[in-house]
């Protein structure tokens, strides 16, 4: 694992990479391709995450504690048209988007996991909890026996609100900078990096809230005076948990044991979009991942054009979206870096820029190891 | 006349290939169309077949050279008709998965066009000597295409061939001629009771002469050193007609000039052959599993294989001689679908090496239709219910077991050992991850998995539905043993067996 020590002599083994982050670029290096694959792929993730906030909204609002939520996919519409459409699979895969909401729940991390276990969010899901099983006497025997489970299931509820208001804000942000991109305003992938930054900071204080209404009444479970915020309890806690730790590219990257690619520390065990191997393992049932054939539906026409020109055309689509989405994540990662800087980037004080660096080290010593895509980028 | 035909046009195609005035791209064309035409012309005869008859249809009978005892004489009966058909899909099917950019492309054509010719001569022909000419004349063709359109060892493969082949062809040869001079016949005209008032070691002699002729061809071991190398030379159209036709000459030849040429004789030595079906399969099972090359491990599978083929021959039962017929066809199918298969492979990556290869399943970037019909392909192989593979070896294991029960115990061992080789075949070159090297493999046109296809679904239809096939063949392949003293002495045997089971308390 081509790790260092911040205090080593030796020169950092990804020099290049630092010296990039300290002049206020990227991960990622700067090349034609580079942009239009970075700008097609967030174009159509744009679309992509904004369907799957729509439907995370709607499961959190609408199908709070359906026990069976058979039609949660549906946002609504129940109608036999739609119905086919869902069976012929020509539908959005918003099971992917419950992958990442399940991988911020399970993985915790900012106030939103601190406060989902304090006696006043418990307070108030368990009159969610009496409200909407009033009329239920089986349920609320089942409550009483197992206390845990609906409390865990409005958590769950908290998780799907979040996240769609997340990817609201993102989405909006990728379609911006799409719109940019087609009026000539972004010509290099530090324009990129620079708006999904700007993007980040000045929705940094947004507020992360959640209300249900039952019977016409309105029950809060994060309430807005809790004080939880787009930035440090949704966007750094997903970044954790679905760039790096998480498991919504299942099938993607396969840990094989026979070959000893299980780590020994449960810690170093990675999974997640920074680290997911494009060329799907195995056959039967492995999909090259469900964000990838989402992303293929809204592929503008000029990443498209490109993707013609090499390799298997359109026949290998899947694999060539996730390496330029892999491509695009490395570029919002590194917009969070450059905002979670403790100075900015462009500070004259020496002090500043040592611990910037440091700073930058860090990051970058955690991107690269033994499975990292961080180098593959470098050259692919 | 419509025999003749089958004969005379890949015969004549063989020189007119070669002195039209055509491109490439026209004589690949002319062929296909050509071999196209003869494959229909084997369905019309499969169709003006009458398949209640035992006995030769369509029988086209010219002397020759009478001084010789040498007479053209043609007849098709259960046991060939098979054959032919399975030698016209194959040829037409070799001619359409030959490279358009073939060197020296009229020699080529010319030359399967020979060997085509060749081989129906030889199924067809009902003459010792005429025989002989035929299963000497594929020889040559065979020869230069293994030796000029073949790998890096070509030459060494195909003088290995040759040499073995054509020590082959003496055997028979020796054995035809000892048969007839022996015997007194003044022609060599197909008679089955040739042999009848032959000394017991006259006849063992003979029949010895020419199931080693014709054991070489097949081949079982330990004759078979010839048929690895010339299938990793060979290129895969050819490959795909050594196996799926080449090797069928052999053990035709051990059911029309072996067990019934010899009938007393065959009864005698037939417990021999059984122990010989044992160690050609299980050795050549071993072997497969021994190999890394997917086109070796296929070859010695053939091996495998066709050690059934003996079995069936040596148990001499109505059931287990239908059995071998299947088993011919079946394995024609198969291997032939196997080559075809591993020649895609071979074109696509430039590696056959089981060691290199990896994850080819991959839906992305891998061969996921060539490997999903190399997954039909190996369980048609070891005998997966639904695939005439299946149909093949259940005769042949039920028709074996009463006469053989050891022997066939053994083979049975051989179709697990089928198993094993093939799911490592499939393991390591199809599952997995694809490695890093292969990312851009080219992809394979629905042109190139055409071939595949269309003996996938023969070798699933033919498993379903059994009796397309066998009702053409059963009233001969039980005729073929209803008509020699082997069957009434096995019935004697099993009536004896019958009545010391009754007898038991």
């Amino acid at each position: 694992m081509p790790t260092t020590s911040a205090t080593s002599n030796a020169p950092h083994p990804f020099e290049a990479i630092l010296q990039r982050l300290s002049q206020g670029d990227g991960l990622l290096p700067e090349s034609e391709i580079n942009l239009l694959e970075v700008m097609g792929i967030l174009e159509s993730y744009g679309h992509v995450i904004n369907d799957y906030q729509i439907n995370l909204r709607y499961i959190a609002d609408q199908q709070f504690l359906v026990l069976f939520p058979f039609y949660k996919y549906m946002n609504g519409d129940v109608s036999f048209k739609r119905l086919l459409k869902h069976w012929q699979h020509d539908r959005i895969n918003y099971e992917f988007s419950e992958y990442c909401m399940k991988a911020m729940m399970y993985h915790g991390g900012g106030g939103m996991d601190a406060y989902l276990d304090t006696p006043e969010f418990i307070e108030l899901a368990n009159r969610a909890i009496a409200a909407k099983t009033k009329n239920n006497p089986l349920i609320q025997g089942f409550n009483k026996i197992s206390s845990e489970f609906l409390l865990e299931q409005v958590r769950q509820m908290c998780y799907y609100r979040a996240l769609g208001q997340f990817w609201n804000i993102m989405a909006d942000m990728f379609l911006a900078l799409a719109d940019r991109y087609h009026r000539g305003e972004i010509k290099e992938i530090r324009d990129v990096i620079h708006h999904v930054k700007d993007g980040l900071v000045s929705a940094a204080a947004d507020p992360i809230y959640y209300s249900v209404e039952i019977n016409g009444e309105t029950y809060d479970l994060i309430p807005k005076s809790v004080g939880l915020t787009f930035l440090v309890d949704t966007a750094i806690p997903y970044v954790e948990a679905v760039f790096f730790r998480s498991l919504p590219f299942m099938g993607i990257l396969s840990y094989n044991a026979q070959a000893q690619q299980l780590p020994a520390e449960q810690g170093e065990f990675i999974y997640g979009a920074l680290y997911a191997d494009p060329i799907p393992a195995g056959s039967a049932g492995v999909p090259p991942s469900l964000l990838a054939r989402d992303l293929v539906r809204y592929m503008p026409e000029y990443l498209m054009a490109y993707y013609r020109t090499f390799s298997r055309g359109e026949s290998d689509l899947s694999v060539k979206s996730i390496v330029s989405f892999q491509k695009s994540m490395f570029c919002v990662t590194s917009a969070a870096i450059l905002g979670l800087a403790p100075h900015p980037f462009d500070s004259a004080d020496a002090k500043a820029q040592a611990e910037n660096r440091k700073h930058f080290e860090a990051w970058v010593d955690r991107l690269i190891n033994s499975r990292s895509r961080l180098e593959i980028v470098q050259t692919g | 006349m419509l025999l003749s035909v089958l004969i005379l046009i890949p015969m004549m195609m063989a020189i007119a290939v070669g002195l039209l005035p055509l491109n490439p791209t026209q004589i690949k064309t002319l062929a296909l169309w050509v071999s196209g035409v003869l494959f229909g012309l084997t369905l019309v005869l499969m169709a003006k077949f009458d398949p209640s008859i035992a006995g030769l249809q369509f029988v086209e009978n010219l002397p020759w050279i009478s001084e010789l005892g040498l007479d053209y004489r043609l007849g098709v009966d259960g046991l060939s008709l098979p054959l032919l058909v399975l030698n016209g899909l194959l040829t037409l099917i070799a001619v359409y998965i030959t490279d358009p950019a073939v060197m020296r492309p009229k020699f080529y054509y010319a030359m399967i066009f020979l060997l085509n010719s060749g081989v129906v001569g030889a199924f067809l022909a009902h003459n010792l000597l005429l025989f002989f000419l035929f299963y000497e004349l594929e020889l040559i063709p065979l020869y230069l295409l293994i030796s000029i359109w073949g790998g890096a060892r070509r030459g060494y493969a195909g003088t290995k061939f040759l040499i073995y082949t054509a020590i082959s062809g003496i055997l028979v040869l020796a054995g035809f001629l000892g048969l007839t001079w022996l015997s007194g016949s003044t022609s060599f005209d197909y008679n089955p009771l040739l042999s009848q008032g032959l000394p017991m070691g006259s006849q063992l002699l003979l029949l010895g002469a020419i199931v080693v002729g014709f054991g070489i061809k097949i081949p079982l071991f330990p004759f078979h050193t010839w048929l690895p190398d010339a299938h990793v030379e060979a290129s895969t159209p050819i490959s795909v007609l050594l196996a799926g036709v080449l090797l069928k000459l052999g053990t035709y030849g051990l059911l029309r000039f072996g067990l019934e040429l010899f009938p007393e004789a065959w009864v005698v030595a037939a417990p021999w052959f059984a122990s010989w079906a044992v160690v050609s399969v299980l050795f050549g099972a071993l072997a497969a599993i021994a190999q890394t090359d997917m086109k070796k491990m296929v070859a010695y599978s053939s091996i495998g294989h066709m050690g059934f083929v003996l079995l069936a021959a040596a148990a001499a039962t109505p059931v287990a001689m239908v059995g071998a017929l299947f088993q011919m066809i079946a394995h024609g199918l198969i291997s032939g679908l196997l080559f075809v298969l591993v020649g895609l492979v071979y074109k696509k990556t430039g590696t056959r090496d089981i060691t290199v290869l990896r994850g080819l399943l991959n839906p992305e970037r891998g061969l996921p239709i060539v490997g999903s019909l190399m997954v039909l392909a190996v369980m048609a192989s070891a005998g997966m219910p639904g695939m005439v593979g299946f149909i093949s070896e259940f005769l042949i294991f039920r028709g074996s077991f009463a006469a053989y029960p050891t022997q066939t115990l053994l083979c049975l061992v051989g179709t697990g050992l089928t198993a094993v080789y093939f799911l490592l075949l499939v393991n390591r070159t199809f599952f997995g991850r694809l490695p890093e090297q292969f990312y851009d493999l080219p992809v394979v046109t629905w042109g190139e998995r055409f071939p595949g296809f269309a003996l996938a679904i023969l070798i699933v239809v033919l498993g379903l539905n059994p009796n397309w096939l066998s009702r053409w063949t059963e009233v001969t392949t039980i005729g073929l043993v209803q008509d020699s003293a082997i069957v009434i002495q096995q019935q004697n045997d099993l009536r004896e067996t019958a009545f010391v089971i009754d007898a038991l308390p």
